[in-house]
């Protein structure tokens, strides 16, 4: 059975579902969009119970001719590396879906994006041939500008155009670079696996421009510094659960990417750029904190927060440890959990209240109990509390990026600090204190909320306390890649 | 019962869990504070066998480590990754056998005593969930075998504070102080985790028993790295023991309820950072620099926070001055090479300190205020709190027979033994102390009432906030006779430093009563300030000096610089904003985009003006080329046509055949 393309294509088949449904079905039309969502998770919990821990190569691999002419296959497969990513997607989606129940306009289109974008995201960390990447990775651009630019806030145009042009410009450079792979691949290929090997055949010049290429491309999805300016826009005017996939999932595609194709590919190109990668880590740590500190806006916050989190990835993998790269991989699931319950927490206390700015509330805690508890809870997992995911990731990039750039690890430590600094405050003024009377009518979250937010609370509580699983899962294969004679 | 000794830490964890999950928000109902009492019974008891066990040589092999797999990851060595495992498990030796009885019974006692103070409270139960949390946690601490462990349950050490001291978050000033405090261990915690990163690197290992072998095998560990993580470590203890300068937070924790406070100064938070350098003494061992800077900040804030409570009202603040005061001896105390007598005083100090911090509970929970100038005379309405704080004085201010001078008669040997300035510093500490106890003691206790009303409706506390006092007093007046009896607790707790590290100098024989001599005067010049019911000496002398009493009242100052480095935190924020979303932001990405836009509207123009003009022109061209034509052929005549083509066949037939 081709189980990693049902994972990939259910949901588009959902997403043609959907698209011949009338519009006023709005029942069915979530029905449709959760089952096949929630099929696509389940089957992806399938090849994490078939996945051989054990072994560090590419595994569940389908393979098959789409474009001969041009050598460009139809290749899947999932390894240490991708695996974790292809769940935290499935997982993540699933949840924001259940969150998105609440829209109420043009519910028809918004939950057929919705299901695009999955597709494009799932497909993006499966794909085995950089035609295939590219395509999907291009698939999720579009729905991403829409769900933006129709859902979004006041701003929603002005951000999804930025976002859209943003990411594209990146895209356009990273083209180039996979058109120079393969006309200077012999023989001349896409695949992904067979350019591994390549990189013999190529001068340092050569994969210095590529990685360049590539770097554009990913360095603005991930947001690595200073390419990240339309994130904190893009997440303000997304919809709750757009800026839950955004920040938990598409930031995720750039590591990757990173990970996959330039440290697989262009060793060369990599080694050169490892200096200015481990500064810009140290830029995006202590400065995104920063920036996320000046911020009264609890939405932006959380977006800045994300780019100092990504900053922790870029850290792990510029120590070129195997710890450094288990730390990254670590940190991407974590930061995909905790800081996607935090954008639905603070979507949920922008639903009832209309505002998200921090000074505008008080002492909330004794009136919503359960919501500032998961708040407490969420904002120590993402400030690093032992206990919580955030911990052991965030140390494992420390760790690895510790053993060869002692200065920039020991700068970077300020970053945590003040990542406490700014969710401390930000608990203080919102939950603490006396209570603000306006607010009297606040209720307590519901259901659905309840539903979509309790699950990733859990794994963030469970991934603390016992990392265990998760690291198993990736270990080997970035031990391998660590190992590979380069 | 040794080999289960993980109970310890995950019985009152789980509890803490099962009280917040599974028990009803109910400010009358008693389950949760008795299963978290009983919890914390049984710990004591198993704790209490173990150092029964331990004391008698009964543990082998000792110390007692069990270890299993936490989870493993990749990690490197040589530029090779390997599968490496993390550990998770118990070490029990010396101080971790005594610490556990400590934690337990200052942690039993304040639950016993809060069952009368928070009675009634309507968060009641949350209350005993976060004290379970914060034992555990503390108690954590205390059993691991692995650093990473240890500095996990450090930082919930924090988190579990952070609650309690904000228990009562309704009120501005507790949300401020929580946020402080933990604010103010992090910053102490940066250089612990950059000790950590460094124990990594030269190490590989996080396991204790590792560690401390390879620390000691000559050639792993150099003079410098061992430096470096010390002043690590210390940092973070310096934060989370509240020593100079992070001492700040301290006196703003006491807004947490009282029995909290008895637990924070006694048996968990600041005596972790104490333990923690204990426990990681073999890279002291290892680097006399790190040692020195021990002794010294130790020294600093013994002195320091003990002018300080000179000067207080708040009868919180003064014990908060006088912990803050009595971690610095125990942290001077270890750096002169005491490891004995830094944890023996560990050990006394909880005892009278969660004593002292209760009966001030008491006291405030009968008159409703902190402030000693509202009190006087109290003596006589809270007979057994006064007797049990009295005692406790004594205990502190190192009288014999009482708990505390056994341990601070120790220290001071010790800290003779490695530097008689220090000495002297020390011994003048120990003096102040005396003074301010007692001070305390006159201005609550003794004297006229000096708020009538506030005396009249003074009662003593309930028998169930009064007989953990009484118990507390037993063990301040028995425990330090108890436990140097003939070299018991050196016995137990012991760190044999190598050889050569430390000068040894003998202390003289006559150096105890001297001291006690000095106390003594001491305490009588307390009570001629303050104990004859006539402070006009007192308000002359502060009058006179008001200059330093003012920089004392400001606590030197400490406090406004740690706002100031906040202000200029915020400000750099402000700026990185500034920076992000003007220059990056608006500039850069927004001027690309400006700049396409002119780009296009040029090229458009461009297009508009001269391609399309071209075009445009050719079109005409054409147009004018077909009227020109049209001007031949006005006539419309066939024999006109067919003349045109027979001259062109005519002409194409030349000129092919002229080829």
């Amino acid at each position: 059975m081709p189980i990693l393309t049902l994972i990939t294509f259910l949901p588009i088949a959902g997403a043609l579902v959907i698209l011949c449904l009338p519009k006023e079905a709005e029942k069915p039309i979530q029905i449709t969009a959760l089952v096949s969502a929630g099929l696509s998770f389940v089957l992806s919990l399938c090849v994490l119970y078939g996945f051989d821990r054990a072994q560090p190569l590419m595994q569940f691999m389908e393979n098959a001719d789409w474009i001969p002419s041009m050598h460009v296959h139809y290749a899947l497969g999932v390894d240490g590396l991708s695996l974790p990513l292809v769940l935290l997607t499935t997982f993540v989606t699933v949840l924001a879906l259940i969150s998105s129940l609440g829209i109420k306009e043009r519910i028809k289109e918004y939950f057929f994006w919705f299901l695009v974008l999955e597709a494009g995201m799932i497909g993006v960390f499966e794909a085995l041939d950089l035609v295939l990447f590219y395509v999907f990775w291009e698939m999720t651009l579009v729905p991403m500008y829409f769900l933006i630019g129709i859902w979004g806030g006041p701003k929603k145009e002005f951000a999804a155009i930025k976002f859209f042009l943003y990411t594209l410009a990146g895209s356009v450079f990273m083209l180039l670079a996979i058109l120079a792979v393969y006309f200077n691949s012999t023989p001349n290929t896409f695949d992904m696996l067979a350019l591994m090997h390549q990189h013999v055949n190529w001068s340092a010049r050569f994969q210095i421009l590529v990685f360049l290429g590539f770097y554009f491309g990913f360095a603005i999805k991930i947001p690595a510094f200073p390419f990240h300016t339309w994130l904190p826009l893009a997440h303000v005017e997304a919809p709750t659960a757009v800026s839950v996939i955004l920040a938990a999932v598409l930031l995720k595609m750039g590591v990757y990417g990173l990970m996959r194709i330039s440290y697989g590919m262009l060793p060369l190109g990599f080694a050169w750029f490892i200096k200015p990668l481990i500064i810009i880590a140290t830029i995006n740590i202590v400065y995104g904190a920063l920036c996320a500190m000046a911020q009264t806006d609890m939405k932006k916050m959380v977006a800045y927060s994300s780019v100092n989190h990504m900053g922790y990835c870029l850290l792990g993998i510029a120590g070129l440890t195997a710890t450094g790269f288990q730390g990254a991989v670590m940190q991407m699931i974590t930061h995909g959990i905790i800081t996607g319950s935090l954008f639905l927490l603070v979507g949920v206390i922008y639903d009832r209240a209309h505002t998200r700015d921090i000074s505008a509330f008080g002492g909330l805690a004794v009136r919503v109990p359960t919501y500032a508890g998961l708040m407490f809870l969420a904002c120590f997992a993402s400030l690093g509390l032992p206990g919580l995911a955030g911990f052991i990731s965030e140390f494992f990039c420390f760790l690895g990026a510790f053993q060869a750039w002692k200065v920039y690890a020991a700068v970077s430590v300020l970053g945590v600090l003040a990542t406490a600094a700014f969710f401390l405050r930000m608990m203080e003024k919102v939950f603490l204190g006396p209570f603000n009377n306006k607010w009297a009518g606040l209720t307590d979250m519901n259901a659905r909320e309840l539903a979509s937010i309790v699950p990733l609370t859990v794994m963030t509580v469970a991934l603390g306390v016992y990392p265990k699983w998760a690291l198993d899962i990736m270990k080997e294969t970035l031990i391998y890649m660590i190992n590979t004679p380069r | 019962m040794v080999e289960h000794a993980y109970l310890i830490p995950l019985l009152p964890f789980l509890v803490s869990l099962v009280i917040l999950f599974f028990f009803d928000e109910d400010a009358h109902s008693p389950y949760a504070p008795y299963l978290g009492i009983a919890t914390m019974f049984w710990c004591l008891v198993q704790s209490l066998v173990i150092f029964h066990q331990a004391s008698s040589g009964a543990v082998h092999p000792w110390p007692y480590e069990g270890s299993w797999e936490w989870f493993s990851f990749a990690a490197d060595s040589a530029g090779k990754g390997f599968s490496a495992a993390m550990p998770i498990g118990i070490l029990i030796d010396g101080a971790a056998a005594v610490m556990l009885v400590v934690v337990t019974l200052v942690s039993l006692l304040v639950q016993v005593y809060s069952l009368g103070y928070m009675h009634g409270d309507p968060r009641f139960k949350r209350y005993y969930a976060y004290l379970s949390f914060f034992t555990a946690s503390m108690l954590g601490l205390v059993v691991s075998n692995n650093l990473l462990v240890t500095f996990a349950c450090w930082e919930l050490v924090g988190v579990s504070s952070y609650l309690l001291i904000g228990f009562w978050f309704e009120k501005p000033a507790p949300a401020y102080a929580s946020k402080k405090a933990f604010m103010t261990t992090k910053l102490g915690d940066c250089g612990l985790y950059v000790a950590l990163l460094l124990i990594w690197a030269k190490f590989g290992s996080f396991k204790i028993s590792m560690l401390a072998v390879s620390a000691a095998t000559p050639g792993v560990l150099t003079p410098l790295a061992a430096t470096a993580i010390g002043l690590g470590i210390l940092c973070g203890a310096a934060g989370k023991s509240a020593q100079w300068p992070l001492f700040i937070w301290l006196p703003d924790a006491m807004e947490g309820p009282t029995p909290v406070s008895a637990l924070i100064h006694a048996a968990t938070m600041v005596a972790a950072g104490i333990y923690l350098v204990a426990k990681t003494y073999f890279i002291y061992a290892a680097s006399p620099v790190a040692m020195e800077a021990v002794a010294w900040i130790g020294l600093i804030t013994a002195l320091l926070a003990a002018t300080m409570a000179l000067v207080a009202y708040d009868i919180k603040r003064v014990l908060a001055f006088s912990t803050v005061s009595q971690l610095g001896f125990m942290l001077c105390a270890l750096g002169c090479g005491g490891y004995t007598a830094g944890l023996f005083h560990l050990t006394t100090h909880a005892f009278f300190k969660a004593l002292l911090f209760l009966g001030a509970g008491s006291v405030i929970h009968s008159v409703h205020t902190n402030d000693m100038r509202q009190m006087g005379g109290l003596s006589k309405k809270m007979p057994v709190t006064f007797g049990t704080m009295f005692v406790a004085t004594l205990a502190i201010a190192g009288i014999w027979p009482f708990a505390g001078y056994f341990s601070k008669d120790m220290i001071l040997e010790r800290v003779y033994g490695h530097n008689q300035v220090m000495f002297g510093l020390l011994t003048f500490a120990a003096l102040l102390t005396a003074f301010y106890m007692f001070r305390m003691i006159f201005l609550t206790f003794v004297g006229d009432d000096r708020d009538h009303e506030r005396h009249h409706h003074a009662h003593e506390s309930p028998w169930v906030m009064l007989w953990p006092l009484c118990l507390l007093a037993f063990l301040s007046v028995v425990s330090g006779a108890a436990l140097a009896h003939n070299g018991f607790f050196e016995h137990l707790v012991n760190y044999k430093l190598p050889e050569g590290l430390m000068t040894e100098t003998l202390a003289p024989r006559l150096m105890p009563y001297a001291v006690t001599a000095l106390v003594c005067g001491s305490i009588a010049l307390s009570w001629f300030f303050y104990g004859r019911n006539d402070f006009t000496l007192a308000e002359s002398l502060k009058a006179r000096c008001s200059p330093i009493f003012s920089v004392l009242e400001n606590r030197y100052g400490f406090d406004a610089i740690f706002l100031s480095l906040v202000a200029f935190s915020d400000r750099i924020a402000k700026f990185a904003f500034w920076f992000d979303s003007s220059v990056i932001d608006q500039f850069f990405v927004d001027g690309w985009g400006l700049i396409t836009r002119i780009c296009a509207e040029l090229s458009g123009l461009f297009d508009n003006l001269f391609v399309d003009r071209t075009v445009d022109g050719f079109g005409g061209l054409s147009m004018d080329a077909g009227v020109l034509l049209r001007s031949l052929v006005t006539h419309g005549q066939v024999q006109e046509y067919l003349m045109y083509i027979a001259v062109a066949v005519s002409l194409f037939t030349i000129l092919i055949l002229s080829r």
